[in-house]
């Protein structure tokens, strides 16, 4: 009888420290069964990582299993933490996946407007030249090949090219086209008046307008540098308002064939 | 008499299964995994990321300690979320990817508007 006794006070000792735990084990066994609920009814998840979905089901139906055995919270929790992981995995790979088809599907519309462009560019150009060849008027430096867009290319004391500037542009992009191994770096400058800072703030953006235009039409990001020099390495003086008009430019300079080119200046 | 065996055997049989093999296995692939979400940029900026790297030393601690069950529970969960960073951090790059491409068919929209 005394043995009775304490047998049932050990037995609801027991129970009173498991239902603590339990308590908290149940929680994250709910948390978990809504996560699996979400991703296993969502159709895009089921296309996406289905199998994402089955190890969250199966990780959920072991803590289900486990939750009705005595002295098991911890293990509940961790396969109920393990379903959790998964159907967030699950989650993150659908959005991946949504993305890429985003992705790829913006890059056709992208390769059309580039062709759109480079057909209203084409014909804005005046006297395009016939033939093959593709006369730069660039001229050979110690740097290399440099070709120089002059300050009436672009809109005064902005950043943004004119349509003057469409020939030139059209005729690099040829250029770059048929040598597909050539690199080019973007170099802008300036004159000299106003504050330094702001001159460099526009050389930059200047030459990074040439960047963003030869990219929109169809030229590799990649085989581009973008540098701006502010008032730096001037073509003449300063003094004079022809000077100053002919060291607002932007110079291009073009790589070897080897995709090659020099040390910044 | 009969109760107090049946007891006894029950906890036997508890102290039994925490008494589990290495897991090495689980160990190799909670590696791989931390490895693969670094290697793709995921860093302890990521929560997730900052979870998998303490419980898989805590794992890696419970190894030497020969107290394989703990070992396992960690490195488990240490696989999985370190599987979740590395997956946030692809759909950050991914998200990125569709700003720019956004950005640059505004910008085409917007030449061709003006030719």
């Amino acid at each position: 009888m005394a043995n009775r006794i304490l047998n049932g006070g050990l037995l609801l000792s027991l129970a009173l420290l498991a239902a603590c735990a339990n308590q908290q084990s149940a929680q994250v066994l709910a948390d978990a069964e809504a996560g699996f609920q979400q991703v296993k009814e969502d159709p895009d998840v089921l296309r996406s990582a289905p199998k994402d979905v089955i190890r969250a089901g199966e990780s959920l139906a072991r803590a289900e299993r486990l939750s009705s055995y005595w002295g098991s919270a911890a293990d509940v929790e961790h396969y109920a933490y393990l379903s959790q992981r998964y159907s967030q995995i699950a989650r993150q790979h659908t959005e991946l996946n949504l993305n890429q088809e985003r992705l790829a599907k913006l890059e056709l519309e992208r390769d059309r407007l580039q062709l759109a462009l480079r057909e209203a560019k084409l014909l804005s150009a005046q006297q395009w030249p016939e033939g093959q060849t593709v006369d730069l008027a660039a001229s050979e430096t110690d740097r290399g090949l440099v070709m120089t867009l002059g300050d009436v290319l672009f809109n005064a004391g902005s950043s943004e090219l004119n349509a003057s500037a469409n020939r030139t542009i059209l005729k690099l992009v040829q250029f770059l086209q048929i040598n597909p191994r050539r690199t080019i770096r973007i170099e802008g400058y300036t004159d000299n008046r106003g504050p330094a800072e702001e001159n460099l703030e526009l050389s930059r953006a200047r030459a990074q307008a040439v960047a963003d235009l030869l990219t929109d039409l169809g030229i590799d990001a990649r085989r581009m540098e973008v540098k701006g020099y502010g008032e730096a390495h001037p073509l003449a003086e300063n003094a004079s308002a022809r000077g100053r008009a002919q060291n607002r430019r932007v110079e291009i300079v073009i790589s070897d064939e080897r995709g090659r080119l020099g040390d910044y200046r | 008499m009969n109760r107090l065996l049946t007891l006894g055997l029950t906890l036997l049989a508890v102290a039994g299964c925490a008494n589990d093999p290495a897991p090495h296995e689980q160990m190799r692939l909670t590696h791989q995994a931390v490895e693969q979400a670094r290697a793709i940029g995921a860093d302890p900026q990521i929560e997730e990321m900052r979870l998998a790297e303490k419980k898989l030393a805590r794992a890696e601690k419970n190894m030497g300690e020969e107290d394989y069950k703990r070992a396992r529970v960690f490195a488990e969960q240490a696989e999985l979320d370190a599987r979740l960073a590395e997956a946030r951090v692809l759909n950050q790059k991914s998200q990125k990817q569709l700003d720019e491409l956004n950005a640059r068919i505004t910008r085409l929209r917007k030449q061709l508007g003006e030719m």
